[in-house]
């Protein structure tokens, strides 16, 4: 009973800060990406401002449920985030946030749009890019710490990157899959001038679309707090370190995104695997056997 | 046991009458009658004895004995008649072995060891008579209309039918047979009827391609049954036993004395269960009517063998031998069907490779042989059982009204068949996301292995897990497409269809939703009565969290999605230019003239396809199967001289 | 309060200009003249789009692209002539395939002159274009819509 409080309660005030911190996060990101570009960039506030106005935007829509798969990718994701802030179960995590995406992707194919097909192809692809990596590191997890529940990473004396960092690595190399950044943005780009026009995203417009960047901004608090969760342990510093380290990850993830073109998806699935095999497995092994 | 003699013989009675009657009319009231007191009978014997720590019945007949051995020569001599007919040696001398083998046994060793308790169920045995009763009887009724319109389709030929249900039913015995007996003959006899009646339905059509496949078929799963022979004289012989209580007992406490009759059982329920490299009798099977597919693949033979490991796990957890080969085979074969699966674009070949995965799975985890294993094995069973059942009903329906079985042609099912569309996307969905029950005994599988440090396996099961995302996403992607209004052709499938898939649906609903009830009633009761006191290896209170996410995505896929909501503005597909028609997906091109946009799933069959993977499979698992007979023949011997 | 101003994201397309502009446009998007300080946002998707960009005359083949992809935007929107092609047909207004500038297609709300158009006079008209969102939206909430212009309906009237 008491974890369902806590899920619940969780999902409600991850619901509402979540978007917040998103939103701010997606701010920096641009402001930084300009400046590394020798830009000037737009405001911190302009993510905000794009979401009102997608907001107040006609509804459109190619078809009748678009809208509702959107809806349930969002509440799937506001509920892993909820289970992970909660201090709940990490695998369960996964395994729900998994949910959300394929609900996006289904919200894609329902549209039969040509390039909105392709781009949930690839999204299934990267789905199966980094799904093994996100098993090891609950794997991981639970070997070192011998448990899922994120809180009880605050009773450890050593956090989890003393015993997991090449999970750890393993798990950036993914996360800019997760974060949608380039080298690894082959579904959908937040930047112009793909390919595949706005791939995954291409048929949905307005509030349907002012939902899947807020989906994002969720996804992004929940991956960067997958980050942190490396470096909890017992005593409220930890947090803080904590916390200077999903900075520095996110400062990392801008940088590759300004730096790397994009690869093709052969190219993803070949070096996300490798990782996950060379980091995982050997550091499990180790776990293991050592 | 007034109950067990029930399951077994009506089956077999309606079996019979089944092969006399020709009329269309009496033999679905054969069907409906027979079917309905299947199900209540297993349902009332589940439901009385919920929970139950197994009970032993004082049960021996000579009678029952003798039966036994002329269904032996009976099976034999019909295998021999068609080798003979269809000029297959292999299967020929196969045959001739196992018949003159088991003759050996019966008349010699047999009488040497006496089995007083022949009889028993436990909680697995239920679980196990719930599946068949339920799923197996509901696959019945369901065949009954599709079999009408399979007939249709073959207008001219002869009509097999009474041989078809007679057969179906004989099989559900058989089953029965197995899941009861205590005696390890009569256990025996019941496998090798399965077999047989495998080899009959896989072969029905009489094409070219159905009479190779069934071949093969009987080739692989009699050299399984050898194994089986193989324990059974060792059993007899050496332990002096055939009662398989009795021999689980006398292997906990002497693993050493076991090694040799686990690691034959172990090959028997590895090639039952389909694992490499004896998968390619499964594909095979899908020549054969989908009914018949869908019967050996959830309900019956193939969960046969699982039955059989997961029964052998306590000594798994005890042998190293027998458990690495059932571990390993299993996390190979897991893994590399699953990536099989991303390459076939044939509906009911995705369903082979993902069953043959999932049979994997469950035998690693009955390899790994830890109480929280073994309580994912059965959850995935019971899960696996239903979802996959009612994704080949589902196939089969599509079949037969849009004309083909390729994921590509399914293309608009939403709107084309829109009730079996979502009952489809419920089936997938339960086979391969959270919350529903296959990813929970996927998320316990994770937890027992890594308590059981099977690193191998959990490398496997990652990448493997990857795969299966993509291969049901990328079907389910295809089934949500929506377009415009298309015409309905959902309005000519059979109610005895309708009756069998909404069971089904309702069934994984109700099983998902009460998860953590199935767990402490069925589940945790029969590994209470194995390993004395254990506890789940997740927690009810995640389990019930899982339940309230699985009913939001039943609601929302039932009614959210039928929504109709007012004030959204419809706009045409983007096209890059001018579009002629969102629905066709026509649009201008740089001619003037009309071009069609077409996409296709990716199938990745330079990377995942069978001539890339399979061999990989089949030389690892055969080298794995040789060197464990090897090890473990040399062990008896220095344990026996 | 409405956000219309303060997220301006375009759509350019390229109609029957000699390049150009194009080049133009681009340049207003790349760092020396930075639009995103506005939050313009290149999307390349009509559905995503606020504000249509578009270069170079109308001609009989292009119109049912310009038409199409103005109906497929969702409103509030607004067009921008972007050259004196757009305009009004600019050199090209008197060949044989030409039909005129881009208000002979769809309703046009600013016009960019310049051949070709300067960064500068770009940004002014994406300004200008945001006040007319703004008007536009307020009308869309009284329940006034923007017109869907057919494919194959008549070329309309010069400067309409």
């Amino acid at each position: 009973m008491t974890t369902f409080v806590a899920t619940v309660v969780g999902s409600i005030c991850f619901a509402v800060l979540a978007p917040i911190v998103g939103c701010f996060l997606d701010g920096l990101d641009r402001k930084i990406s300009a400046g590394m570009q020798g830009r000037v960039g737009p405001k911190l506030m302009q993510p905000y401002w794009d979401v009102r106005k997608l907001l107040q935007k006609e509804k459109m829509s190619v078809n009748t449920v678009e809208g509702t798969y959107i809806a349930c990718a969002l509440f799937f994701a506001i509920v892993a985030g909820g289970l992970f802030y909660s201090g709940g179960n990490f695998l369960l995590c996964t395994l729900v946030i998994t949910l959300s995406s394929l609900f996006f992707i289904m919200a894609a194919y329902s549209t039969r749009s040509p390039f909105a097909e392709v781009g949930a192809a690839r999204e299934t692809l990267q789905v199966m890019s980094y799904e093994p990596m996100v098993i090891f590191t609950a794997v991981g997890m639970y070997m070192i710490a011998g448990t899922f529940d994120v809180a009880g990473l605050f009773d450890m004396r050593h956090p989890l990157i003393c015993y997991g960092w090449p999970i750890f690595l393993g798990l950036l190399f993914i996360l800019t899959i997760k974060l949608r950044k380039s080298p690894f943005d082959i579904s959908s780009s937040h930047h112009a001038h793909q390919e595949l026009v706005k791939g995954i995203t291409t048929e949905m417009s307005g509030p349907t679309l002012a939902r899947v960047q807020i989906l994002h901004w969720c996804e992004n608090v929940l991956f960067l707090g997958w980050t942190g969760m490396f470096f909890l342990s017992a005593g409220p510093a930890s947090l803080i370190v904590a916390l200077v380290f999903v900075a520095l990850v996110y400062f990392l993830e801008i940088w590759i995104d300004n730096n790397f073109a994009r690869v093709k998806w052969q190219v993803m699935l070949k070096w996300a695997w490798i990782v996950a095999l060379v980091a995982g497995g050997i550091n499990i092994a180790v776990l293991a056997f050592a | 046991m007034v109950h067990i003699g029930f399951l077994v013989c009506l089956p077999l009675v309606a079996a019979v009458l089944l092969s006399l009657v020709r009329a269309n009319k009496a033999r679905n009231a054969i069907v409906y009658v027979s079917a309905a007191l299947i199900a209540a009978d297993s349902l009332w014997l589940c439901f009385s004895q919920m929970g139950t720590q197994g009970v032993y019945f004082t049960f021996s007949s000579s009678a029952v004995d003798a039966v036994c051995t002329l269904a032996s020569i009976a099976i034999g001599a019909c295998i021999i008649a068609y080798a003979v007919r269809y000029k297959n040696v292999w299967a020929g001398i196969l045959a001739v072995v196992q018949l003159v083998g088991s003759l050996v046994f019966d008349f010699t060793l047999a009488h040497t060891a006496s089995v007083e308790q022949g009889l028993y169920f436990d909680s697995l045995s239920l679980i196990m008579a719930f599946i068949i009763g339920i799923i197996g009887t509901g696959i019945c009724v369901y065949a009954i209309g599709y079999m009408e319109d399979f007939q249709k389709e073959h207008e001219g030929e002869k009509d097999r039918r009474p041989t078809l249900f007679a057969i179906m039913f004989l099989f559900l015995s058989a089953m029965y047979v197995i899941v009861f007996s205590n005696n390890m003959v009569w256990a025996f006899t019941g496998w090798e009827v399965t077999t047989l009646c495998s080899f009959l339905l896989i072969g029905y059509t009489k094409t070219d391609e159905a009479i190779r496949n069934a071949f093969r078929q009987i080739i692989m799963n009699i050299a399984g049954g050898l194994g089986f022979l193989a324990a059974l004289y060792y059993s007899a012989g050496v332990m002096g036993t055939l009662d398989f209580s009795q021999f689980l007992q006398m292997g906990m406490i002497a693993p050493a004395l076991v090694v040799l009759p686990v690691t034959c059982l172990t090959f028997a329920g590895l090639t039952k269960a389909a694992q490499m490299p004896f998968h390619t009798w499964l594909l095979g099977a899908m020549v054969a009517p989908t009914p018949t597919s869908a019967l050996l693949h959830s309900s019956t033979m193939v969960k046969a063998g699982v039955f059989l490991l997961i029964k052998l796990a306590p000594l798994y957890a005890l042998s190293v031998i027998p458990s690495m080969l059932a571990i390993l085979v299993g996390g190979i074969t897991f893994c590399l069907a699953s990536f099989m699966a991303i390459s076939q674009s044939n509906a009911k070949r995705v369903l082979a490779y993902s069953t043959i995965a999932n049979l994997g799975l469950i035998v690693a985890c009955a390899g790994v042989g830890t109480p929280e294993a073994v309580w994912a094995a059965i959850f995935l069973v019971i899960f696996h059982a239903v979802a996959k059942s009612l994704l080949f009903l589902c196939v089969g329906t599509a079949e037969h009204h849009i004309g083909s079985r390729n994921i590509e042609d399914m293309d608009l099912l939403f709107e084309r068949m829109p009730k079996l569309a979502r009952l489809m996307m419920l089936g997938i969905m339960t086979m391969f996301i959270a919350p529903f029950g296959m990813l929970v005994s996927k998320w316990a599988t994770l937890v027992s292995i890594i308590d059981a440090q099977q690193v191998a396996l959990i490398v496997l099961l990652a990448f493997g897990s990857a795969a299966t995302f993509m291969f049901w996403a990328k079907w389910l992607g295809k089934l949500s497409g929506i377009a415009a209004e298309q015409e309905d052709v959902e309005l000519t499938v059979h109610k005895s269809e309708w009756i069998a898939l909404y069971a089904m649906a309702g069934l994984i609903v109700v099983l998902c939703a009460l998860l953590p009830v199935v767990s402490d009633c069925s589940v945790l009761p029969y590994l209470q009565s194995v390993y004395g006191s254990v506890g789940a290896p997740i927690g009810n209170d995640l389990l019930w969290l899982m339940s309230v996410l699985v009913i939001v995505v039943a609601i929302v896929l039932f009614a959210g999605l039928n929504r109709q909501p007012k004030d959204v503005r419809k706009a045409s597909v983007y096209m890059s230019g001018v579009s002629v028609n969102s629905e066709a997906r026509t649009f201008i091109n740089s001619m003037s003239g009309e071009t069609e946009a077409t996409s296709r799933n990716m199938y990745l069959e330079n990377i995942f396809g069978e001539k890339t993977i399979k061999p990989i499979g089949e030389i690892a698992c055969t080298l794995l199967i040789i060197a464990a007979f090897a090890v473990s023949l040399s062990l008896s011997i220095s344990v026996l001289f | 309060m409405s956000f219309m101003s303060k997220s301006p994201w375009v759509i350019h397309y390229d109609a029957s200009s000699c390049n150009g502009c194009d080049i133009e446009v681009l340049a207003t998007l790349c760092p020396g003249f930075d639009a995103e300080r506005f939050g313009v946002i290149n999307t390349g998707n009509p559905k995503h789009a606020d504000i249509f960009l578009v270069t170079g005359s109308v001609n009989s083949r292009n119109i049912h692209v310009i038409r199409e992809i103005y109906n497929q935007m969702p409103e509030p929107k607004a067009v921008i002539a972007c050259g004196c092609c757009a305009c009004e047909g600019g050199v090209f207004h008197d060949c044989y395939n030409v039909i005129g500038g881009v208000d002979r297609a769809i309703p046009v709300d600013v016009y960019a002159p310049g051949c070709a158009v300067r960064p500068e006079a770009l940004i002014d008209a994406i300004v200008e274009a945001e006040k007319v969102l703004e008007e536009k939206y307020e009308a869309m909430k009284k329940g006034e819509h923007a017109p869907v212009i057919p494919l194959d309906a008549p070329v309309l009237k010069k400067g309409a």
